[in-house]
């Protein structure tokens, strides 16, 4: 019964889409045919696509929900389709990333006495889990997480914590697969968020001195992590006043009253609540290992016991300093506030599917938020479910989509082909330069504004006049898109990070992450061919055949010489520029840098 | 010191040229704006004297004037050090002629010494210093006069009081003491969300004449919404230089000349019809381009105008000297990233100077982040004032290397200021700031606008109820509007009154005796 009144909510979405769909392709002419359901007829109108129809659908889908389409994925889906891929998907463990720093830590120090893994071995897991791990879609739905609650690496004391940002990686993973309230407390005391946004040993006000609470928390966890500055309709659009006026959601007196909410939060510490614990962590030279990710405890003797007023709720002044209580309280109020379905869901869907979604699909997104059909608000399975199971993320246009981050066209170049690690830790490493590089590593943003924002509208732009949001395109730049290109050709030809010179007793003399590009060699003589394979493994039918026919055409200028006998390195050598080339005019592609 | 070697009959052959490829590379991109962007305007004949580029700096996070420009006067010493030195970790800064105390804690009041007193030509009866590392910001305020200081700056509609501030219908900018809104408001006059800030909208009133638009508006560094114009596209530049997609310096990829051209059309074309991919199309043909001119037009970084040529091998930029500052946490040299980005503006001054590039008026953008110092603010403010000081300097000097101090100001911005009330070791987001104006055209040496009283707050709250300028927890109410500054400069550069008013509507609100601060000589 559930069942079929969930699809009829989907027929009735379905209907929505379409005609959304229409309307933009009268102004931008001409959308994208959608292959496949030719063939006229009098079957109705698909009413929940249970399963791909072709294997380009199923890797279009996968670039959502994993970092990379690969043979094994596609199969999966087109095997069980979607809704039972992440059924499947949400039900395998995760592998701690935390682990992976302590092993790997282990090793650094018994190789050199002295020496500790730092943040490159947070990268390491990063990586290793992104282009090899079997729960695609916690990991991807985690970075995403970490784009929303975003700490960084950037910032010095964070920076110098890398166990614990690869503890926080894993609380996202966990905690971003259950429910909201919760993700929200665990972010609110986890400590690595205590040194971003300095809460951590946050002091109540002195009035004696007139020195007061630090009001960095209550802030973004207001503005960014939860209710967003303007009180929205369920469907993302801002609520207006008189005057049609944005209607916003706390004024500098809200920010005041929660403020004193995340005052006296600090270590977890043997001799809490000591006054040495709060500040520093221990006492008498004792403190607890774990510090960095334990969540944060309340210590009542710095804890604000005033009148705590904020968004309308009121927490009395307490007679005995609570600071749990003001916690659980403000962490209430905020989960229960009528933005955050729409304020988060909006921003899982442009993380994950589409940067400018139709009010009908944040609607639809919101609704599971506020009720998982079970009267669970907040469950955040059901709302990725969400987000990859509306129609409108199984439907293309030439408004829809969005850019490829960074980060995520590097990751499915390493998926698509089979790439391995010589050393088997996956040393990418820092990709920050955006000269060199990707202009974006995993867990260092710029700031706690992430690397873009998600109303970001690029000047000057065809999405501009049609008022579309491109957060992705903060990023890109004359610089970028060069660097970018430069990264992959020699990503390419030599490898991706680290250069190891010996694994194991093996002299290797190259870079760690190393492609087999055994079937792609095998179609170096065929250049045509060549193009073909490479452009449906990364751009699921996008790169056309025009493209492929000009591509071709450079491809075969790289001459493989007539065999002599004496000659196979030039043979080889020559194959495998055939093949770099090849996937290198695809990369470079707007193609494939725009996920449809 | 001579500007290099130009070729008049050369250049011109290459820009014509360049327009033509590029308007044939266009051609299929359908993208009107972008023809716009890159068409010839004025084929005006170039001439040094008539170059003029604004460089905005901005300091991310929102600085901390209160400690950066301080007024030193018993009054207002004792309201500072009164409401600044806080357990558990005082940010007071010690009085003028305090001795730095080499075994202090690194960053702390006392490590660093006293402020450094300057001496204002119209010190509006009172005494003022900067900074304790701002030592070279001193001596070009006192000495070279190249300095100015602009009190209390910031975000305004119109003139406002206090007592106006507290009235819910009088008109304030949006979003106050919200980051991303006021980096917003102070670029563009609008919270995040615009999509064009003043710094474009003036060189799109003057863009028409460069011959080559796309040089009109450069950042070197992310992108910023100061830059953008209604038809002014914003360039990116590396701070290294442009970068060349695809080819080496032989024009190859993989050894192959046909795959390093076919990269440029796979990345520089939109086939089809999708927004986005047009979107990104076009940047990576701009950036082909653009790469193709500066290529032979940018004087190398080693350059003894800009960098320090090595012994041997290739220029590394984090070892060159001219970059260098001394972090005051460690006591050692380190790179400073914000002089390479001011050394690639230096560059390209110099090749706008010698006309090389097609342009008479330029907007620049730098910064620096790392200004919201909520906490630890003794070590990491002045670690960054340490590189804006260096930086400045640099910069400076490369000019005067250049002779190309009098075409260039250089301006500082910030989200906002910040409270002048403590939080125990850091201070919470204000409004109005202190900032400096830079370069050969300045009157330096003086303040612009009136310093605002600094006072004690009231006994039983955080209002600061002695003070006419200082809101709750002593944030400042600004007293001067940005759009005082951007109209100072935007006249500097040669637009009109009327052009002026369209960039900047909220001009309109303030006296016309007020619209011009008067900080830049004709």
């Amino acid at each position: 019964m559930t069942r079929s009144f969930l699809k009829r909510k989907a027929t009735a979405l379905v209907f929505t889409t379409m005609f959304t769909m229409l309307l933009a392709a009268c102004g931008g002419g001409g959308g994208s045919g959608d292959g496949g359901n030719g063939g006229g007829g009098s079957t109705p109108p698909p009413v929940v696509v249970e399963k791909p129809a072709t294997r380009a659908e199923a890797a279009r889908f996968l670039t959502q929900a994993t970092f990379g389409p690969n043979d094994a994925a596609i199969d999966r889906v087109m095997d069980i389709g979607y809704a039972a891929w992440i059924d499947e998907q949400f039900a395998l463990p995760a592998t701690s990333h935390r682990s992976h720093w302590e092993a790997r830590n282990a090793e650094i120090a018994a190789a050199t006495p002295g020496s500790t893994a730092g943040q490159d071995q947070v990268f390491e897991s990063f990586w290793k889990q992104a282009v090899t791990g079997p729960d695609q879609l916690r990991q991807r739905t985690a970075f995403a997480l970490s784009q929303i609650f975003v700490i960084s690496m950037v910032d010095g004391n964070v920076g110098n914590d890398p166990r614990s940002v690869a503890a926080w990686l894993d609380m996202l993973g966990d905690q971003g697969l259950g429910t909201y309230r919760g993700l929200l407390e665990s972010v609110s005391r986890h400590p690595m968020m205590g040194y971003y946004l300095s809460h951590l040993r946050n002091q109540k006000a002195d009035p004696r001195t007139g020195r007061v609470p630090d009001e960095n928390y209550a802030r973004e966890v207001m503005q960014l992590f939860s209710i967003g500055l303007v009180e929205l309709n369920e469907d993302g659009t801002a609520r207006t006043g008189t005057g049609g006026a944005a209607l916003e959601t706390y004024t500098p007196v809200d920010i005041s009253g929660m403020a004193r909410v995340f005052t006296g939060f600090s270590w977890t510490c043997p001799d809490w609540p000591d006054n040495n614990c709060f500040f520093s962590g221990s006492n008498g030279g004792v403190s607890n290992p774990d510090r960095g990710f334990l969540p944060m405890k309340g210590y009542p003797q710095y804890h604000s016991t005033e009148v705590k007023t904020f968004l309308g709720t009121s927490i009395a002044a307490q007679t005995t300093s609570a600071p749990d209580a003001s916690l659980a309280t403000a962490m209430d109020t905020l989960a229960n506030h009528a933005n955050v379905g729409p304020f988060i869901g909006r921003q899982l869907i442009q993380r994950l599917v589409t940067s400018n979604p139709s009010a009908a699909y944040v609607t639809a997104v919101s609704r599971v938020f506020a009720n998982n059909g079970s009267g669970v608000r907040g469950d955040m399975k059901a709302v990725v479910k969400a987000v990859l199971m509306n129609p409108e993320a199984r439907t293309t246009s030439d408004t829809s989509g969005k850019l490829r981050e960074p980060v995520l066209r590097l990751s499915a170049y390493l998926r698509a082909f089979p790439h391995s690690s010589d050393t088997g830790y996956w040393r990418v490493g820092n990709t920050d330069n955006a000269g060199t590089s990707l202009g974006q590593t995993p867990l260092r943003a710029p700031s706690v504004f992430n690397f873009y924002r998600p109303g970001y509208v690029a000047p000057g732009t065809q999405s501009a006049t049609r008022n579309m949001a491109s957060p992705e395109m903060q990023l890109v730049s004359e610089t970028t898109a060069a660097g970018f290109v430069n990264y992959m050709r020699d990503n390419l030809s030599s490898g991706v990070g680290a250069t190891n010179t010996t694994v194991n007793g093996v002299v290797r003399n190259r870079r760690d992450v190393q492609p087999d590009f055994t079937a792609e060699l095998a179609l170096a003589g065929d250049a045509p061919a060549l193009m073909a394979r490479v452009a449906d493994r990364l751009s699921y039918g996008n790169f056309g055949a025009a493209a492929q026919t000009d591509a071709a055409a450079a491809v075969t200028s790289i001459v493989i010489p007539a065999a002599t006998g004496s000659n196979q390195a030039a043979i080889d050598t020559a194959k495998r520029n055939r093949v770099n080339a090849a996937v290198l005019l695809v990369l470079a592609s707007p193609e494939f840098q725009v996920q449809k | 010191m001579s500007p290099p070697v130009s070729h008049p009959m050369n250049t011109s052959r290459r820009l014509f040229l360049q327009h033509g490829s590029i308007l044939s590379a266009l051609a299929g991109t359908g993208a009107p704006l972008a023809l716009n962007l890159l068409a010839a305007g004025s084929a005006a004949a170039q001439t040094a004297g008539d170059y003029r580029a604004v460089v905005c700096l901005f300091l991310f996070g929102g600085n901390d004037a209160y400690n950066m420009v301080l007024p030193t006067d018993t009054a207002s010493w004792n309201a500072y050090t009164a409401t600044r030195n806080q357990a558990p970790d005082p940010i007071s800064l010690l009085a003028p002629g305090t001795a730095p105390v080499g075994t202090a804690a690194a960053g702390s009041p006392a490590r660093l010494g006293g402020v450094l007193p300057i001496a204002p030509l119209n010190a509006q009866s009172r005494t003022f210093a900067l900074h304790p590392l701002m030592g070279s910001l001193q001596t070009m305020f006192d000495s070279d006069r190249r300095l100015a200081i602009l009190p209390n700056i910031g975000p305004l509609v119109a003139p406002t009081t206090k007592a106006q501030y507290a009235q819910a219908s009088y008109p304030k900018p949006a979003r106050l003491f919200s980051h991303n809104d006021q980096q917003s408001t102070w670029q563009s006059l609008a919270p995040e969300g615009a999509s064009a800030g003043w710094g474009g909208r003036i060189a799109d009133a003057l863009a028409a004449t460069n011959t080559r638009t796309v040089f009109t508006s450069v950042s070197a560094t992310g992108s910023a919404v100061w830059l953008s114009g209604r038809s002014v596209r914003q360039y990116q530049v590396s701070p290294a230089g442009a970068i060349r997609l695809g080819a080496n310096a032989n024009g190859q990829v993989y050894g192959s000349t046909a795959v390093a051209d076919a990269l440029n059309r796979m990345a520089g074309t939109a086939r089809g019809t999708h927004v986005l991919q047009a979107d990104m199309a076009a940047v990576a043909q701009r950036s082909i381009d653009a790469e193709a001119l500066l290529r032979t037009t940018l004087r190398p970084a080693s350059d003894s105008a800009f960098g320090t040529a090595p012994p041997s091998g290739n220029y590394n930029p984090n070892n060159d000297p001219k970059l260098q500052y001394t972090n005051p946490i460690t006591g050692n040299s380190a790179f400073n990233a914000l002089a390479q980005q001011l050394q690639v503006v230096a560059r390209m001054v110099d090749a706008g100077m010698s006309g090389a590039t097609g342009v008479r008026r330029q907007v620049f953008f730098v910064s620096l982040g790392g200004f919201d110092s909520h906490d630890f603010q003794n070590r990491n403010q002045a670690d960054n004032l340490a590189r804006v000081a260096q930086a400045l300097r640099y910069f400076d000097t490369t000019l005067g290397a250049l002779n190309a101090r009098a075409n260039v100001t250089t301006f500082t911005g910030s989200d906002f200021g910040r409270t002048f009330t403590s939080n125990g070791d850091g201070t919470d987001h204000g409004w109005g700031s202190h900032h400096f104006v830079m370069g050969g055209a300045v009157r330096g040496g003086d303040l612009y606008g009136r310093f605002p009283t600094l006072g004690l707050k009231n006994a039983n709250n955080n209002n600061f109820d002695s003070s006419a300028d200082q809101l709750g927890n002593g944030a400042m109410l600004p007293g001067t509007s940005v759009d005082q500054l951007g109209s100072t400069l935007a006249r500097w550069f040669g637009l009109s009154d009327s052009q002026i008013l369209d960039v900047f509507p909220n001009l309109a609100n303030f006296d016309a005796g007020v619209r011009n601060l008067g900080f830049l000589t004709a």
